[in-house]
């Protein structure tokens, strides 16, 4: 135990070393230090410096470790599963786990399913919420105190409490086994997280200056109008936070997809395909448990690690293109001035 | 539309101002009412009845009966509440704290800024349903403290002994699954932090003002509105989360046993619960947060 805990010590510290040395500060800055600085000064940044990244690459490694294992379990083969010498780098690069999992998910249909209803849902969140937001912000009357207490209530609530009786009306108006219950509420300020998605818009619309759109007014322009031609396109930022929120949480959710949709497998998403597929999967090995024991269910987690990249790498490679806007979009959304 | 004109003509500018606001968040309301009054409203009133036909929603009132039963009868739920309580008590200042030290160690001029933001962002793009509990579900959180903790675990067991070591493990590998949790959080602190002026720590620098109490006079109480907007953010996350030990609860009964009533009762008991908490922290923290603007 001791020896093992002292090889991973020894293991860490080369790690720590290779992380920090090209991160001691450029040579120039050191060289200025020089000038102005004590060495006891230098000294002092050079560990400071030292520390932060080792903190920084630690915290890191926890957040994207099952995102690798993820990564490198899919592309293993049978025997690199069972070889416990193979930890991260699989011995070849199998692709057959992607295939397995691309025919078992019957990728592509539900790929367009996906898409086309966390699009659709989107433009609902994205455009009504900045229309109610820029209301919430802009206008003063009596209760709208009240009202924007209900938009907080809102978030609050579980889907849980509101299920059952939402259940009962769409059954009631024909909407179940279609994406109605899932798309509708959103162009209404509801649905998955709305609440949230019209606070984000008020509190960035507070944070404008008046001078705009009184010039508008001024100019003739209504208040649709002024909030069509002059407050959305200046609220660009906020837009991409919305739709980027909006797309991630419509993608990964499976709570309500699953109960409106249970009928009519033809319209489900992505999402909801994967526990299926872990469940067939599993079935699979028990068959194959008599045959091998134990090394069933290491051969089912290649696929499904597989199918579980295939179902996010959408997100990642649609998030690697926004990153930068995104980021800006958070800081300037006025989201943090409550 | 001349008619609405000669009409608009003839209301007072705060008349106009009312019906102007009204027209933006009509579309809110209507679905405020749809889908949210109405379902709240039958569900509550659910949860104090006794449902006798699913398909029409019949039910006949039946007072605090399925609470009563959650309550004396039920087993699990008790415990399940408790477990929930417990974990979102202990799970959100954990998040708090890191997301807030996560933010300010990325909102240093360091490098690969754009790697590190990417990567403590991940968690909300691999999203907190089904296949983050996948991931999760692998034993990825044990694993990584086996490895990277490995070290200090083996360290303590030298120096204090088995006992107090197993209790670091144990929070080492609570804190792995906490912070997947703590994306949004460290987004916000981050955008918080970005707004605060660089002149703000140059003044203080000039005063003879350490790092130390530059966080503690400066940096504290500017995030102060974010790390309540940030409790309250996580409170809900957890107490909403689908690996939440009562939700789950609540969509055994609702989907698999289809007992709708004490279902409802479940939720509503739940909801109420996290309202008063949510309530209480706000009160609380609102003495305590500090606006810039207000003074």
């Amino acid at each position: 135990m001791a020896k093992s805990a002292d090889k991973v010590a020894a293991k860490a510290a080369k790690k720590a070393k290779k992380a920090s040395q090209p991160k001691v500060s450029p040579i120039k800055s050191i060289q200025i230090y020089l000038q102005n600085n004590t060495g006891k000064k230098l000294a002092k940044k050079v560990i400071i410096g030292i520390i932060l990244y080792l903190v920084l690459f630690d915290l890191a490694f926890v957040f994207i470790y099952p995102f690798l294992t993820m990564i490198s379990d899919a592309f293993k083969t049978d025997s690199d599963l069972i070889n416990s010498t193979v930890k991260w780098i699989p011995t070849q690069l199998y692709f057959t786990n992607f295939k397995t999992a691309f025919n078992e998910l019957h990728y592509l249909k539900f790929l367009k399913n996906s898409v086309l209803e966390a699009f659709i849902a989107t433009i609902g969140h994205t455009f009504i919420c900045s229309f109610v937001g820029y209301g919430f912000a802009r206008y003063n009357f009596r209760g709208k105190g009240i009202l924007f207490m209900g938009v907080i209530l809102s978030m609050l609530v579980p889907v849980q409490v509101l299920v059952i009786p939402l259940y009962i009306t769409f059954s009631n108006w024909h909407w179940l086994n279609s994406w109605l219950p899932l798309l509708v509420p959103c162009f209404f300020g509801f649905g998955l997280r709305g609440g949230f998605y019209v606070f984000l818009f008020r509190q960035f619309f507070m944070s404008l200056p008046w001078e705009m759109e009184e010039a508008a007014r001024i100019d003739g322009c209504g208040p649709i109008k002024t909030f069509l031609k002059i407050m959305l396109p200046m609220s660009r930022s906020s837009v991409l936070v919305a739709v980027v929120l909006s797309i991630v949480w419509h993608w990964n959710d499976y709570f309500e997809p699953n109960i409106y949709l249970s009928l009519s497998p033809g319209l489900q998403l992505l999402p909801s395909k994967l526990p299926e597929m872990y469940q067939q999967l599993a079935q699979v090995a028990g068959e194959a448990e008599d045959v091998a024991d134990g090394v069933s269910v290491v051969i089912n987690q290649a696929n499904c690690m597989a199918a579980t990249f295939l179902a996010i790498l959408p997100l990642l490679i649609a998030y690697m293109f926004v990153q930068k806007q995104f980021m800006e979009g958070v800081e300037r959304s006025g989201l943090t001035g409550m | 539309m001349g008619n609405n004109k000669t009409k608009k003509k003839g209301m007072t500018m705060r008349q106009r101002k009312t019906l102007e606001g009204l027209m933006f968040i009509s579309p809110w309301i209507i679905g405020a009412l749809l889908f949210f009054v109405y379902p709240i409203l039958v569900s509550l009133r659910l949860s104090f009845s006794d449902l006798e036909n699913v398909a029409g929603l019949k039910m006949s009132f039946n007072g605090l009966e399925n609470y009563e039963y959650l309550i004396f009868t039920d087993t699990n739920y008790i415990a399940n509440f408790l477990s929930s309580v417990k974990s979102t008590c202990l799970n959100t200042p954990i998040i708090l704290v890191f997301s807030l030290i996560i933010a300010m160690l990325i909102n240093r001029d360091i490098k690969g800024r754009g790697f590190f933001r990417t990567v403590f962002f991940l968690p909300v793009l691999l999203g907190t349903g089904y296949i983050m509990q996948q991931l999760l579900g692998t034993g990825a959180g044990d694993v990584v403290t086996n490895s990277v903790d490995g070290i200090v675990t083996g360290v303590l067991l030298k120096a204090v002994g088995a006992t107090f070591a197993g209790y670091v493990q144990t929070f080492l590998s609570t804190i792995t699954v906490v912070l997947w949790k703590s994306g949004v959080q460290i987004i916000l602190f981050l955008a918080g932090l970005q707004g605060i002026g660089a002149s703000l720590y140059e003044a203080a620098r000039c005063d003879g003002a350490t790092e130390w109490e530059n966080f503690w006079k400066i940096t504290l109480p500017i995030v102060s509105p974010i790390i309540l907007l940030n409790f309250v953010y996580s409170m809900i996350d957890q107490f909403t989360d689908s690996s939440n030990a009562i939700i789950s609860n609540i969509n055994h009964a609702i989907l698999d046993n289809a007992q709708l009533d004490i279902g409802a009762a479940m939720a509503w008991m739940y909801f109420a619960f996290t309202l008063v908490v949510c309530g209480i922290v706000l009160l609380v923290m609102r003495k305590l947060t500090f606006n810039i603007g207000e003074r």
